[in-house]
């Protein structure tokens, strides 16, 4: 069955709160694949489909800004949300399309991942 | 010499009796009688003897009278010796008489009469004691003429070798001196003293030289003299003392002297003006020791530490302009006066242990507090030091300089860094916390909407999620701040304001504010709107928790420029007419968890909001007046208007150098 569910790839290196973000994202109507590396995440966005990507920044390997520009290389419509423990945006965050804290809270994470989907829905839809 | 002395009386006759006779007669006169029986006999007494009359006979053998009057006449000692002839009258004796009229001669015709011989010996005796007399007052006066003389003559000796010694006294003088000889002061000489300081030879007149131009002007106050104003021409001409005046004397060879000059007329005796006397005292040194003096203590006035000096028992006797400003105290107010009672001085250590190393060593040096005379406290690094005086009394030199603002910058350099230091780990805190914390937000996120939870636990993870939710916004408000993209884009201040007034308009109306709004601009800025609307939530948010039971709210946003740096800007203020910030309180505003809302407030939100303001290279300040019914708050916030676009000028600047 081909659920029309939007794909989000969750990214962390901690397991506890990539279950517990995964959940939140389930209930609140997504599919989601979880990764708990950069390296495995780029291998997963190319294999099948994704609709967002949320990744968190600080994480063993490859950190979540370079995870966001080796995704929009090879797909750059592919919005990335990049979630921190840091409330300042880092400096190289130019791949990323969103930045939100992780103070924010589950409710504003699900706010910021619909307003990206749908901005990046809009071309699509429009041809 | 008794008043009346006896005189000789010589009495010749060749007959005793007569000589008997005449002796008889003449003793009642009282005077010697010398009785000669002969001409012979008669010289031979006149020669050892003062005769004062020879009374003879005229008829004697022998020797008559005449002869032996010739005799006696020849010689130059009894020329006016009287004789007293006693004979007949006969007419050419008579004619020979008239031959002795020169002298003193007399005759008494026979018979002798004895009143008249005694009357006419009486005469001539007296006559003779007169001479006698006359001679010896004679002799006297030329005694006492000679005496005087030589006398005169000592004394005029004297007299010249007190000119000389005084001549003398002149030439080695350092003190110049001069001497005009004539009432109009044509001539004057100097001494050796004068004639050098004027660059002429000893002796010249002072007023003339060989090239008809003196080698000296003498200047007074600036203005140079002429040869009438100088002291001696003064004095001669206005017959009167002329004080003590301050020349310069400029030499055309270059050289410049200060003298002191005083001048006085001399008198002749008849009260005319003969001349004048003038000194003059050279004070070039003096005066050049005056004007290091004086520059010294121009520069002592131009140091801006206090700089004072007093005795051991503190009382005053210098106070430069540094410490009148330093202490708000006039020199004249101060002098005399103790200086540890006016400056009300703290020592840091009894003041034993201050005059005791002073007095040992001579100097010390520490920290003294003082208060200003309108009763600032102020910390002064004090440096002393005990300096023998004149006249064996001592004094304390003090230099203070005010090192208040240095402590209070150095105290507020090690707070900052303190809050810095406990700002960042705070930081690492809430950044640590934040993983967790997103965890937990989530669990309770989906617990709290979990079927299997009935009311109480949905209750209670409620209760959970709002706790959270604290935690969360301490977090947030600690990290360094949160932007959502990383340029910044033009925001319009006033609309902030109103988003923040919107959001806070629920709470302003039932604390029953009025809100007044005065935008003379949009305040269009460059910048990052969730952050700047941040700090106005912040201070709005604390203006109106301020005033509880209502008051006037006041919001404000123009265009100026900053005075102190002259750039140009938004400025946005915030004022509110609640409880007013306690001065204590004041300082400590902006500090990171600084709250006077006990547990309510987190204590961050002002440290944040400057935080922020000081990204923007703006000011955020407050001012609040506390009035008797009400008091006013303002906070006001700049932001350079054209910050952002400098900033990337200089960036590109930078990278195409």
């Amino acid at each position: 069955m081909i659920s029309d569910k939007p794909v989000i790839l969750c990214v962390d290196d901690e397991e506890n709160p990539l279950i517990l973000r995964k959940l939140v994202l389930e209930k609140a109507g997504y599919e989601v694949v979880t990764s708990t590396s950069a390296r495995s995440a780029v291998e997963i966005v190319s294999s099948r489909h994704v609709d967002l990507v949320l990744s968190d920044h600080l994480m063993p390997g490859a950190i979540g800004t370079e995870l966001a520009r080796q995704i929009k290389a090879n797909h750059p419509t592919m919005p990335v949300i990049l979630l921190s423990g840091v409330n300042e945006m880092p400096a190289d965050a130019g791949a990323v399309d969103v930045f939100l804290s992780k103070a924010e809270g589950p409710e504003r994470l699900c706010e910021k991942i619909a307003a990206a989907l749908a901005e990046y829905r809009k071309p699509r839809s429009t041809p | 010499m008794s008043v009346n002395p006896k005189v000789n009386i010589l009495m010749v006759d060749d007959q005793p009796a007569k000589l008997l006779s005449y002796e008889v007669i003449l003793s009642e006169l009282g005077e010697n009688l010398i009785k000669a029986t002969s001409g012979r006999e008669a010289l031979e007494y006149l020669l050892k003897t003062d005769v004062a009359v020879v009374l003879m006979d005229v008829s004697m053998p022998e020797l008559n009278g005449f002869e032996l009057a010739d005799m006696i006449r020849q010689h130059p000692r009894f020329q006016k010796t009287a004789i007293i002839f006693i004979s007949a009258v006969h007419l050419t004796d008579l004619d020979r008489l008239k031959g002795y009229e020169r002298g003193a001669v007399d005759y008494i015709s026979v018979p002798v009469i004895p009143e008249l011989l005694r009357a006419k010996v009486s005469v001539f005796a007296e006559l003779h004691r007169k001479a006698r007399q006359l001679e010896t007052l004679n002799r006297q006066l030329e005694e006492r003429v000679l005496q005087r003389t030589a006398e005169i003559r000592e004394l005029n000796s004297e007299l010249q070798q007190r000119v000389a010694e005084l001549e003398t006294i002149m030439q080695v003088l350092p003190m110049g001196v001069a001497v005009a000889h004539d009432p109009e002061c044509r001539f004057i000489t100097g001494n050796a003293a004068l004639s050098d300081l004027m660059g002429m030879k000893q002796g010249d007149n002072l007023l003339k030289s060989g090239d008809g131009e003196l080698p000296y002007d003498i200047y007074q106050n600036g203005q140079k003299l002429q040869p009438g104003e100088f002291p001696v021409q003064r004095a001669a001409a206005n017959r009167e003392l002329v004080g003590t005046v301050e020349l310069e004397v400029r030499r055309r060879d270059g050289q410049m002297a200060h003298v002191l000059a005083s001048a006085n007329p001399l008198f002749d005796d008849s009260g005319q003006i003969r001349g004048a006397v003038g000194v003059f005292f050279d004070v070039t040194e003096r005066k050049s020791l005056e004007d290091i003096l004086r520059e010294r203590a121009e520069l002592l006035d131009l140091a801006s530490e206090a700089i004072v000096v007093h005795d051991s028992a503190g009382i005053l006797s210098f106070w430069n302009s540094g410490a009148e400003a330093l202490y708000g105290w006039k020199r004249e107010e101060v002098l005399g006066e103790d200086i540890n009672r006016i400056l009300r001085t703290g020592f840091p250590v009894p003041q034993k242990e201050v005059e005791a190393p002073l007095a040992a060593a001579g100097r010390w040096e520490g920290n003294l507090t003082h208060y200003t005379r309108d009763g600032r406290e102020l910390i002064v690094a004090s440096r002393q030091a005990l300096k023998l005086g004149s006249r064996g009394r001592s004094v304390i030199l003090e230099i203070n300089r005010d090192i208040t603002a240095q402590l209070q910058a150095e105290e507020a350099l090690r707070r900052a860094e303190r809050l810095g230091a406990m700002g960042r780990v705070a930081g690492i805190i809430a950044h640590e916390i934040n993983n967790p914390l997103e965890a937990i937000s989530n669990a309770f996120y989906l617990l709290r909407e979990h079927p299997s939870l009935d009311e109480e636990a949905r209750y209670y993870a409620r209760l959970a999620e709002q706790e959270l939710a604290r935690v969360a916004h301490i977090t947030r408000q600690t990290l360094s701040f949160y932007r959502e993209s990383q340029y910044p884009v033009s925001v319009a201040i006033s609309e902030v304001l109103d988003n923040v007034l919107e959001l806070q308009s629920r709470r302003v109306q039932l604390n029953g504010i009025i809100l007044e709004k005065v935008y003379r601009t949009a305040g269009i800025i460059q910048g990052f709107p969730v952050e700047l609307k941040q700090v106005f939530l912040n201070i709005v948010g604390n203006a109106i928790q301020a005033m509880p039971q209502g008051g006037r709210l006041r919001v404000r946003v123009y265009e100026c420029i900053e005075p102190s740096t002259g750039r140009q800007g938004v400025r946005a203020s915030v004022c509110d007419t609640g409880s007013g910030i306690d001065p204590e309180h004041a300082k400590r505003l902006f500090e990171p968890f600084f709250t006077t809302k006990e547990t309510k407030g987190t204590g961050l939100g002002l440290w944040i909001s400057k935080g922020i303001i000081q990204k923007y290279e703006g000011t955020i300040r407050f001012r609040s007046l506390r009035f008797a019914r009400e008091h006013a708050t303002c906070f006001s916030v700049f932001i350079p208007g054209t910050a952002f676009g400098q900033k990337q000028e200089l960036t590109v600047s930078l990278a195409a150098s």
